[in-house]
């Protein structure tokens, strides 16, 4: 059950479908599992059709609706057009049936980290997964810019909480924080980084996937 | 639970939408009549969605790839599940998101498709409430944003209809972030998805 969840905002620009496309991965791995999310994003899609009605309007060309016909008629469909197929989740897509079993590169202790920033080209944003191990403790640390995570196994605390799978958390300059894998699984993020993390404790140097 | 999912609708003076219901013949029968209505009513909205979004070249292109859309994924639409005009502006949502990340990126293979980003999953659930609330939003919405402030809604139509983030609409009009985003919350606020958040 998810506690923690994106804000209004957030939910708007992906309605609207203005977020880079690590954070849409975000916002809709948690949509996926929360159905109380859904109808808020459901209510602001509502919102965007109300507001593409009350725009102006612009006359298509004459030929549009003949040209859509014989593109239609040219290419018939399968008699029954989509047969919506059980599909991949987006994360297999991306990542396999298990990402437990992922090239990990192990940082510091309990810390792992991959890079996949590489599988989202042109948008600007490190997008990095991060392991720790159960009952694994993370160096302290802050965040310079914003960083949204979504729990995509296990679960970790910090002062502000639990963070179950699938919960949604933003952090900022503000939050420093040292996170603590609870549970008896490893806990899994997935975080879209618009500036590097900063180390706040002791080994500073040393684990830096995130300062170069 | 027939009954359940009917019986709120009906009282509240509210059975399908017009465009619904030429909604599900289309999927239904591919019925060609019903088709033309939806793309005299919808077309030219769509062609201005595309060109407010910056695609004034490709707008007629846009509008195509729409309706084609439509008529494909026509089957799968449930009108308990979404008001037709909802339905329709997350095609073209996903089309025009689509048609730029093709004109961006020319050969660089996607690790997802735009489907797996905005697609909105649990298509296939079967909620009473859920139908109930997505059936009545729409109005409720209408209704609430004829009573919202010029500065908000000025606001809300550039994300939504200019695909730009709230940090561009800042700039834009000169005004700090906190600004846009009160706007915003405010507005949602009056169109109650903020009360949802309270509910958590």
């Amino acid at each position: 059950m998810t506690r923690h969840h994106p804000d209004s905002l957030s939910l708007m620009e992906y309605s609207a479908g203005n977020l880079t496309e690590p954070h849409a991965l975000c916002i809709r791995l948690h949509l996926d599992q929360c159905a109380h999310c859904r109808s808020r994003v459901d209510t602001l899609n509502s919102l965007g059709a109300v507001m593409m009605a009350e725009q102006p309007k612009v006359s298509v060309s004459d030929t549009s609706f003949e040209q859509l016909m014989s593109r239609i008629d040219s290419a018939p469909e399968p008699v029954s057009p989509i047969a919506e197929a059980p599909r991949m989740s987006p994360l297999q897509k991306l990542l396999g049936d298990d990402i437990n079993d992922l090239p990990w590169k192990r940082q510091l202790g309990d810390v792992s980290v991959l890079d996949i920033t590489e599988k989202f080209p042109g948008q600007g944003e490190r997008v990095v997964l991060q392991k720790l191990v159960a009952g694994g403790k993370a160096p302290a640390h802050t965040h310079r810019g914003t960083e949204t995570t979504i729990v995509l196994q296990g679960a970790f605390s910090d002062q502000k909480g639990v963070f179950n799978q699938w919960d949604f958390v933003v952090l900022n300059e503000e939050d420093e924080h040292k996170p603590v894998a609870v549970g008896c699984e490893d806990c899994i993020t997935l975080s879209v980084l618009s500036a590097p993390l900063k180390l706040t404790g002791t080994f500073t140097r040393l684990l830096n996937p995130f300062i170069r | 639970m027939t009954t359940l999912d009917k019986q709120p609708a009906k009282a509240e003076g509210r059975s399908k939408d017009p465009w619904g219901a030429l909604l599900e013949k289309v999927g239904k029968s591919q019925d060609r009549a019903a088709y033309h209505a939806l793309f005299e009513h919808f077309a030219p909205q769509i062609k201005y969605y595309a060109i407010s979004n910056g695609l004034a070249s490709h707008a007629e292109e846009l509008v195509q790839e729409v309706f084609i859309s439509i008529w494909r994924r026509s089957c799968l639409y449930d009108w308990k599940k979404a008001a037709a005009s909802t339905w329709i502006f997350t095609i073209a949502r996903n089309q025009r998101i689509d048609m730029l990340r093709k004109m961006q990126r020319t050969s660089a293979e996607m690790a997802v498709e735009t489907e797996d980003l905005w697609q909105i999953p649990g298509e296939n659930e079967d909620e009473p409430v859920t139908s109930l609330h997505r059936l009545m939003s729409e109005r409720r919405i209408r209704e609430s944003l004829s009573q919202l402030p010029e500065e908000q809604i000025t606001v809300i139509a550039k994300v939504y209809m200019e695909h730009k983030s709230h940090q561009m609409v800042a700039d834009e009009l000169d005004i700090p972030l906190g600004t846009v985003k009160s706007r915003v919350r405010l507005a949602l606020n009056k169109l109650k998805v903020i009360l949802q958040d309270q509910n958590v």
